[in-house]
């Protein structure tokens, strides 16, 4: 460890529904990875990643060239990105996937990016901080536990890994061979248990939140009716909160059980934190610091419970 | 033009006459799609694993199945008109399944690609597009978010295009190369007036 006691660096790329919806994440994230020896550079004029549902299915070429601007950017900071969320995994870390296998698509980009100055080369890796806490080459779980001073001792908490970070696994080339399992990983869990709580497991943990693909907005009772289902089987284990590691799945949990509340009829009160927010809380944040009164459903039961 | 595959004419023949085809179907419409997906959509042998493990399907008409069959047999006009086709959330369960290492989620991504070129997209999708014309980001701050963000400690607007706006016309001329703003505003007008 340097002096400093920071091992690694990254530059930080936030998205929109992170810092626009929920701030916390970001300050929790920068905070918390601080102590654990990782710091998070903010990645300067970094935009949408854009989002791979809408901008994917609009037209892939240019869902290529706007996840390359991004990349680019940190590329000429000569930093591995380091993001909070599945969906910006998607964008950023497929399209570098992409662009330095395919050159033809490589070539089609930096053609663009021509136009504004702007070349791919190719040169930087991109991380979920999801990944960066459980790989102990950058921090892992033994770092998480101690540095834990809050321990959420009997609370029990379920993970929804969400789907762009691990699906599909073919695809993906994590050094942590146990997050390739994507049928019932359990690498999240060990996560949570870090902290002092217990990892509850429930009914089709795998399934997606529903938001994605564009459907909230084509379709937003469609969409809600699979949070429904997740939120259904999450009820039968009387689990104290969710937990996730993508601020849009987030948003579909946490606004999502308004909306069901709106056109169901159902009522859940289930607090749903991002993993970033529940390690500061474990870390001593407060949740005044963590912004946890931003979200759509109070935390309240729960932080009575762990404070 | 069919291939033949060096049988005795007989047979050749009578493997002509079974092959399935239809009025409608298009062979391009599968040669883009293939392009477009990066995945080999003709390997289905149709098992169904895609539609087992897709969370849209038992709550609606959606078959990804159905899709895949489409793609094979060239049917665009039925492919590209069934509003199911934006029913998928992309949650790739599909594509982490498929015993043929097909990407079908790909495939639908590539369809809805294809959709666009003909005006047919719902207009939410575009309404992302303008949204990232205008501020570089899908889902804006607000004053509320803004005032939040200062209590946190945080700058009030995050250090994206937000602080900096001067990475704006940027990304506007990316997005112009492909004429994208330009259709999204054409297409909102013709359907909201």
């Amino acid at each position: 460890m340097s002096e400093s006691g920071i091992n690694h660096k990254f530059a930080f790329y936030l998205g929109c529904i992170a810092p626009n919806r929920y701030p916390g994440v970001e300050s929790a994230s920068i905070k918390a990875m601080k102590k654990l020896g990782v710091e998070l550079v903010p990645l300067k004029g970094a935009s949408c990643c854009p989002a791979p549902g809408a901008f994917g299915s609009i037209d892939l070429a240019v869902f290529y060239a706007m996840a390359a601007r991004n990349l680019v950017l940190a590329e000429q900071m000569k930093m591995d990105i380091a993001l909070v969320c599945n969906g910006c995994y998607k964008s950023i870390w497929e399209v570098n996937h992409k662009l330095k296998h395919n050159k033809d698509l490589r070539d089609a980009v930096n053609e663009v990016l021509k136009e504004v100055d702007m070349e791919y080369k190719g040169t930087i890796n991109v991380y979920h901080t999801a990944e960066l806490l459980y790989n102990e080459k950058f921090i892992g779980v033994d770092k998480i536990r101690d540095s834990v001073t809050n321990p959420l001792t009997g609370a029990r908490i379920a993970v929804h890994y969400g789907c762009h970070l691990v699906k599909p696994h073919k695809d993906r080339e994590f050094e942590k061979e146990v997050m390739l399992n994507t049928e019932h990983p359990v690498w999240m869990e060990e996560l949570v248990a870090a902290l002092g709580a217990t990892p509850v497991e429930y009914r089709n943990k795998m399934q997606c939140c529903g938001a994605g693909g564009g459907v909230r907005g084509y379709d937003i009772v469609h969409a809600l009716d699979i949070t429904n289902e997740k939120l259904i089987n999450l009820k039968e284990e009387k689990v104290d909160a969710l937990t996730d590691i993508c601020p849009f799945c987030q948003l579909q949990f946490d606004r999502g059980q308004i909306e069901i509340q709106e056109k169901f009829g159902v009522t859940y009160n289930l607090p749903v934190l991002h993993f970033a927010e529940l390690l500061g809380l474990a870390q001593g944040m407060s949740p005044q610091d963590l912004g946890l009164d931003l979200h759509g459903i109070s935390c309240e039961p729960f932080l009575q419970k762990v404070l | 033009m069919a291939r033949t595959k060096g049988y005795p004419e007989a047979l050749e023949k009578k493997l002509q006459e079974q092959r399935y085809f239809r009025e409608d179907s298009n062979p391009e419409f599968s040669k883009e799609v293939k392009a477009i997906s990066r995945t080999i959509p003709h390997m289905c042998y149709q098992c169904g694993t895609c539609t087992g493990s897709c969370p849209s399907a038992p709550r609606s008409s959606y078959r990804i199945r159905k899709f895949m069959r489409r793609v094979v047999l060239g049917l665009e006009n039925e492919a590209l008109t069934d509003p199911d086709l934006w029913l998928c959330t992309t949650c790739y369960s599909c594509s982490d399944r498929c015993p043929r290492d097909i990407i079908p989620t790909d495939v639908i991504m590539s369809m809805r690609n294809l959709a666009f070129k003909r005006d047919i997209v719902p207009v939410n999708f575009l309404k992302t597009v303008t949204a990232i014309y205008a501020s570089g980001h899908g889902v804006p701050n607000n004053d509320v978010n803004r005032a939040a963000r200062e209590r946190l400690g945080l700058t009030r607007d995050p250090p994206t295009t937000h602080m900096y706006p001067e990475y704006m016309p940027a990304i506007r001329k990316i997005l112009d190369h492909y004429k994208l703003k330009a259709n999204a505003d054409r297409i909102i007008k013709e359907r909201e007036g």
